[in-house]
């Protein structure tokens, strides 16, 4: 044990130079691992500790529906009980609010929230002019706004806004709302006390208002309370939430998301692993000689491999530390750059558990990707120190390299191809090679623990399994395609240009690793590139520009004995008939004549899609972008059988297919109806779309809303017109302008195509660490061969210029590998899964290729210059 | 005691099969100092890796204390020169990265020696280098990296001391040094010593000469005609 920690240590002493890439490697890696984690643990927790906050309450009872009289009665009889310690309620609707004075301009799509005396039960609800918020401030008409509405309805305190038939004299501007601060919002928030909701007209039959019912308890009353309400409320248009359950959700969500984004950070430290495994190969085989003395003076090939470990570790160990490090500058930047997108009180901390599982992994990473370059200690003779052989570095791609597939089956029998020369006149003719057990079993135990890692981080066996394979697909398919590549750039050799012909023939250097640092670098370059596509994509779909003839404003909440009026005013206004569709909403209550229990166990996983509710709709035919893809579409005769077509997206839901029945709750009414066709959807030609689809007739007189869609005018004054006009007319009807829902969706984007770049880029970051490494693994190489080159006449500007050529073509195939695989990757995920028309944006490859070229000329240039200025003569005499 | 018999070797050159060793038998009794001559190419090397144990013969018994050494695996070898074989090399092959002293302490801790600093700085005395024990390779001249070399060989107090042309990268003066060095600490510590060398008026000092040409022994001086030996080791 001795010999192996001191002889460790020397040799760290003697080579962390040359190691510091090593310990970079995997201090990238652990780094991106414990900050994501620790960032996604800070986030969860500082959100977990206000899920109180986010629900208001510590029990909230919500409908859809107002709470009809059992209900009621059961929630005052609890609420008068010792087991309540507050009580509230809220209506909340999106609807829309314009200025009461008819001479100003607009009207705006609001989130009205009426509430009750004691709101807020939790949480601090503060004005902008500092006061604190009490319900008496609504009292007689009052409102609390957000202050965009101010602003986007040119309206002051004071001002009268008007909301459904009712107008409310502005009281306040909401500084800091309860639950405000997060969350998607399709406008801003309006307050209004709970008794005026019935005077603006709003929450009647079939609004679209949730009500809820908030309900403080204390810890010990918290689980007999909800028992209670649960029992006494069977409803299953009532929910009972408790603000456990939502930090159970939270918590769940961030578990999730922590686990994927995690994988990311696995990704860039097995590339780091790939760099690790590089350094190792060419590390030992600068050993040889030294191995091969230790042999001859006794040391065993255990105890040289052990020395190596033990240097591996306690790199991996150090670069782990560097990790953490960086993991802990990494908060603090976060926390201090990006303070307005994170929860309020989020700590910048990092965290104990991530930090151990970044040791662990960098320690583990370090290992695994160092053990079989390290096993060819084994193979080191000590016979070469009696011969004079030439010790240049030999050696190719790592893993996947053409040759080494071509070769799979002799390297069954064999050692490591740098070693045969030596093997050779070791081994006697005729002699057969032997199986290298230890080799493959070494590699077999390699593969099931990176396994067991992907799977330990992604929680899940089948995601870490399944990550793997993908994560070794794509490496295969990038080595295919830089093999491929190098070939056809091998053809080119006779190019007329001393440099570039040169530059080529160095790419075949042996020890450049070419082939791993395309594959590194190109796969950085193809996530920025393949996100970068997609973002055009998406902003191209969006602009209004590129929309066709789909609608630009959507009227919605219209009712029956309105939707003659509405469609005179809309033709009066645009010459255009909009055309309306009857919605009635609906809930699952049985498939097939199963009650629909969302507690049960076979359910849960459905809870989703069995729980939500249902707009469906009844017409006589299929429209343009239907196709049966089961069954047959009813003829256009109406029916009194109540038959429904259901879409592929909710076939399958709890056995639910073609001739199933399906139990519909509609206000109160049950209706059980038989599936008759099952419908593909073409969503990319449509914005609206059914999953269930009633036959006309059995319909006809439930409580329907209509909805349209509609080509208001291009610009935003005269749509705001519009909407006013409508609005003015018609309170409760609803607007929706499409183009101020897509500026909200751009700006998500931006923030999503932001954070996958910052990934990409730090995955590319890896690629260029590993094109370093290689560089200084090549460097006495390189230097003399350009002390060579200088003697024979070359010119400094000639060598600067083979070595440019060398990694401009280096960094050429990687652009063109990434560009190509990013295209690919941008286009399915636009087709299949956005389901957007996808075009070719030749910017975004043009680019991609020229800042991967620029990128890897610079870092090989920079990297290069120190072996390249060295004088001739010193380098000569000793490489 | 060192015992060859019938040892040949052979390599495969291409196509074709290359001999080195042809059959050949040989006694080295304990506490000989043997000289190895012959011309580049005639097998002086490879006998002497085979008798280190660093190689294995194509055919044939190689037994040293009476024990046979070619059916010995890579460790069992290690630890087998680690005791009893001490080897210096034509090109030094020191650790670069270790300094003077580490390169001699390097076999005691392989082997386990308790008092190993002790003995490798006495060893470094022996050669005359105490000063220079914290250098690195690259800062010693070559005849300095040679008596590391030598230190170093004889860290373990192996009974057997093989070297391969050692003043061969060496000045004449140098060369002389060295090789004074290791026939008085042969004598001293009475281990066997086999030298493989070019130089005859060097290899005419050894109690015993022997000239290989193309892989045969062609004259021994045990019972043969010095003239011969002396004919071969010029040509």
């Amino acid at each position: 044990m001795n010999f192996v920690v001191r002889m460790a240590m020397r040799e760290i002493r003697s080579s962390w130079r040359r190691l510091l890439f090593f310990f970079i490697c995997i201090g990238v890696g652990v780094g991106s691992i414990v900050g994501l984690r620790s960032t996604l643990q800070n986030a969860n927790s500082a959100l977990v500790s206000q899920a109180r906050l986010l629900l208001g309450a510590d029990v909230q009872i919500d409908s859809t529906r107002a709470l009809d009289e059992a209900a009621l009665s059961t929630i005052n009889r609890l609420a008068q009980s010792n087991l309540v310690s507050g009580r509230t309620e809220t209506v909340e609707l999106p609807t829309m609010a314009r200025p009461n004075d008819a001479s100003k301009e607009g009207s705006l799509l609001v989130e009205l929230k009426a509430v009750g005396p004691g709101f807020p039960l939790y949480g601090d609800f503060t004005l902008a002019d500092g006061r604190r918020f009490d319900s008496q401030m609504l009292e007689g008409r009052g409102a609390i706004v957000g202050q965009s509405l101010l602003e986007r309805l040119s309206l002051k305190p004071g001002d009268e806004l008007k909301i459904g038939e009712a107008a409310f004299q502005i009281r306040g501007v909401i500084s800091a709302d309860p639950g405000g601060g997060t969350g998607f919002r399709l406008g801003p928030r309006v307050f209004i006390a709970r008794s005026a909701i019935e005077e603006t007209g709003l929450a009647g039959f079939g609004s679209r208002a949730r009500h809820r019912v908030l309900l403080s308890t204390t810890e010990q009353s918290l689980d007999s309370l909800v028992k209670e309400l649960r029992a006494g409320l069977k409803s299953n248009l009532i929910t009972v939430r408790t603000y456990k359950e939502s930090e159970q959700n939270i918590n769940e969500q961030y578990t999730r998301s922590e686990n994927y984004l995690s994988l990311v950070g696995l990704v860039i430290l097995v590339l780091g692993g790939i760099g690790i495994a590089n350094v190792t190969r060419v590390f030992i085989e600068q050993k040889k000689k030294a191995i091969a003395v230790l042999k001859c003076l006794g040391a065993t090939s255990r105890r040289i491999t052990v020395v190596y470990v033990a240097q591996v570790l306690a790199l991996g160990a150090a670069g782990s530390v560097f990790g953490i490090v960086l993991a802990k500058l990494a908060l603090l930047g976060v926390g201090k750059y990006f303070a307005e997108s994170l929860p309020a009180n989020m700590s910048q901390s990092l965290r104990t558990g991530t930090v151990i599982q970044g040791l662990v992994l960098g320690l583990l990473i370090s290992f695994l990707f160092s053990a079989l370059p390290l096993l060819r200690v084994r193979h080191i003779r000590p016979n070469l120190l009696l011969r004079n052989q030439d010790d240049t570095l030999t050696g190719r791609g790592l893993f996947f390299s053409w040759g080494h597939l071509r070769s799979l089956w002799r390297r069954l029998f064999a050692h490591h191809r740098e070693m045969e020369s030596t093997e050779v006149a070791q081994r006697n003719p005729g002699e057969p090679r032997k199986f290298d057990w230890v080799r493959w079993s070494t590699g077999f135990m390699v593969l099931a623990a990176l396994v067991a890692v992907f799977s330990w981080q992604a929680g899940s066996l089948r995601v870490g399994a399944f990550f793997l394979g993908g994560l070794a697909a794509t490496a295969l398919l990038l080595q295919l395609a830089s093999a491929g590549l190098m070939w056809v750039v091998k053809r080119t050799r006779h190019i007329q240009s001393f440099p570039v012909r040169h530059a080529i023939n160095s790419l075949h250097r042996p020890g450049n690793q070419t082939r791993v640092i395309i594959m590194a670098v190109g796969l950085g370059a193809f996530l920025v590139i393949a996100v970068q596509s997609l973002q055009r994509n998406l902003l191209l779909e969006l602009d209004p520009a590129n929309r066709g003839n789909l609608p630009n404003m959507y009227l919605i909440d219209i009712q029956k004995d309105q939707k003659a009026g509405v469609e005179k005013l809309i033709q009066d206004a645009t010459g255009e008939m909009p055309e309306l569709i009857p919605t009635i909403r609906a809930r699952i209550t049985a498939i097939n004549g199963r009650e629909i229990n969302l507690g049960s166990g076979e359910m849960r996983g459905d809870r989703g899609r069995l729980g939500r509710e249902y707009v469906v709709t009844y017409r006589p035919a299929l429209e343009a972008n239907e196709t049966i893809v089961a069954g047959k579409i009813w003829d256009a005769t109406p029916s009194t059988d109540p038959e429904v077509s259901i879409s592929e997206d909710i076939q399958g839901l709890q056995g639910l297919d073609l001739g199933s029945t399906i139990t519909l709750d509609i206000i109160g009414r049950k209706l059980t109806a038989r599936v008759t066709s099952v419908r593909r959807i073409d969503w990319r030609k449509s914005r609206t779309g059914f999953l269930i689809l009633f036959r006309p007739n059995v319909l006809d007189n439930a409580p329907t809303m209509y909805v349209g869609g509609l080509n208001g005018p291009s610009d935003d004054l005269s749509r705001s017109r519009l909407q006013r006009l409508v609005v003015e007319k018609y309170p409760n009807v609803s607007i929706i302008d499409v183009a101020e829902v897509i500026q909200l969706v751009k700006r998500l984007l931006g923030n999503v195509t932001l954070a996958v770049t910052f990934v990409g880029g730090f995955v590319l970051f890896s690629g260029t660490l590993i094109l370093i490494g290689s560089v200084a693994m090549t460097r006495y190489q390189r230097a003399y061969e350009a002390a060579l080159l200088k003697t024979l006449g070359a010119t400094r500007k000639t060598v600067l210029t083979i070595v440019a050529a060398e990694y401009g073509l280096l960094g050429l195939i990687a652009g063109l590998i990434g560009s190509v695989a990013a295209l690919a990757l941008s286009y399915s995920i636009a087709r299949f899964i956005f389901a957007i028309p996808w075009s070719l944006e030749p910017i975004v490859i043009v680019a991609g290729i020229a800042g991967t070229i620029a990128l890897v000329v610079l870092v090989g240039l920079v990297s290069s210059l120190q072996s390249l200025s060295r004088k001739p003569l010193g380098v000569l005499r000793a490489p | 005691m060192i015992e060859l018999f019938n040892v040949s070797k052979q390599v495969p050159s291409g196509s074709e099969t290359l001999t080195i060793l042809h059959s050949l038998n040989l006694t080295i009794p304990d506490g000989q100092f043997i000289s190895i001559v012959g011309p580049s190419g005639s097998g002086k090397s490879t006998l002497l890796g085979l008798i280190a144990g660093l190689d294995a013969p194509t055919s044939g018994d190689i037994r040293i204390d009476g024990e046979s050494i070619v059916e010995m695996n890579e460790d069992v070898l290690a630890l087998l020169r680690g005791r009893k074989i001490g080897f210096v090399f034509q090109s030094f092959h020191l650790i670069p990265a270790l300094t003077a002293f580490e390169n001699v302490l390097v076999p005691m801790e392989i082997a386990g020696v308790k008092d190993a600093t002790d003995r490798a700085q006495q060893l470094l005395e022996d050669v005359d280098l105490t000063a220079r024990a914290s250098h690195y390779p690259s800062q010693l001249s070559g005849g300095e990296q040679q008596r590391v070399a030598i230190a170093r060989a004889f860290a373990n107090n192996p009974s057997i001391l093989l070297a391969d042309e050692p003043t061969g990268n060496l000045d004449s003066q140098n060369g002389r040094h060295i090789f004074d060095l290791m026939v008085e600490i042969h004598q001293r510590r009475s281990a066997t010593l086999i030298l493989v060398t070019h130089e005859h008026n060097l290899a005419a000092r050894a109690d015993r000469s022997i000239a290989l040409s193309d892989g045969r022994v062609v004259a021994d001086s045990m019972g043969t005609e010095n003239e011969d030996l002396a004919e071969v080791v010029s040509s």
